[in-house]
């Protein structure tokens, strides 16, 4: 089993997408998901949003390829664990950019604090990722 | 179509399966995945050695698309947070298969709650993924 090239320390690097509504309705066919707060302009208009909203999974992208670049790996190991909480929607024209560090390593896992932030600098969601310190594809939960 | 009873608040009942969904993995899924959010890497294209995995977080849309096929959500339900691991990458060809169980059930400061937990395997019954989050009920 190979180390996971993390450290105590290490930020996570710059990833950012912008969102747009193609990305929403693209996004819709693959996941399934087409409620009218995601897809329907009018209708997420008179609802408690105000406009659509992005699917949660969107805003998340920023975080899996932030990890994936800081391991120097196109998937996270087998057996991360991400707990995250959503604080505000992500809309059409949004920029999402992540931000976190490696805070610890504890019971053979990298702890990473991390938040999504629009551009005005607002928590979109915010959470922890737990990052197996080895390799152990094949060998976690089963 | 209809909300499954067993997903609502009061029907609900911990443990038991409520549904179960299969997805066949294309590379053409895989490129569309890619090209939405601009994954570059070889490792997800066709010509990869092995074969093209998928990303990560291509296995956790699958693992969710249940319930939104399904239905499963009650209209107006809002999630509040996610848990989630991931396990064996996703390839080109695979045969993912999600079961959707309630995990809990709860009231608090007046509001209902479930949690929806989904596992997705594959077809050797590898977990792909798990994701199990929690959601106010309307």
């Amino acid at each position: 089993m190979a180390d996971i090239p993390l450290a105590q320390g290490m930020r996570l690097p710059h990833v950012e997408i912008e969102i747009t509504q193609a990305m929403i309705d693209r996004y819709a066919a693959i996941s399934g998901d087409f409620n009218p707060v995601h897809v329907d302009p009018d209708r997420a208009a008179a609802s408690p949003f105000g406009s659509t909203i992005a699917h949660g999974c969107i805003p998340m992208e920023p975080l899996f390829q932030a990890l994936a670049r800081a391991m120097g790996r196109p998937l996270l190991p087998f057996g991360t664990r991400v707990s995250l909480r959503y604080r505000a929607p992500a809309r059409p024209g949004d920029r999402i950019r992540v931000e976190g560090a490696v805070a610890d390593r504890k019971d053979d896992a990298w702890q990473v604090p991390f938040a999504c932030l629009n551009q005005s600098g607002q928590t979109v969601i915010d959470g922890t990722c737990l990052v197996p310190a080895t390799d152990g594809q094949g060998a976690g939960p089963a | 179509m209809t909300v499954n009873p067993l997903t609502t608040y009061e029907g609900a009942v911990l443990g038991r399966e409520v549904c179960k969904g299969v997805i066949h993995v294309t590379q053409s899924d895989i490129d569309d995945f890619c090209a939405l959010f601009g994954y570059d890497d070889p490792a997800f294209r066709p010509d990869a050695p092995g074969g093209a995995v998928a990303p990560t977080s291509m296995g956790l849309t699958y693992g969710l698309r249940l319930g939104w096929e399904q239905q499963v959500f009650p209209p107006g339900v809002i999630r509040m947070g996610d848990e989630n691991v991931h396990g064996h990458p996703v390839h080109a060809g695979d045969v993912l298969t999600t079961v959707l169980t309630i995990a809990d059930r709860f009231e608090k400061k007046g509001r209902k709650f479930l949690s929806y937990e989904q596992v997705t395997r594959n077809q050797d019954g590898q977990m792909v993924c798990s994701i199990t989050f929690a959601a106010i009920l309307p």
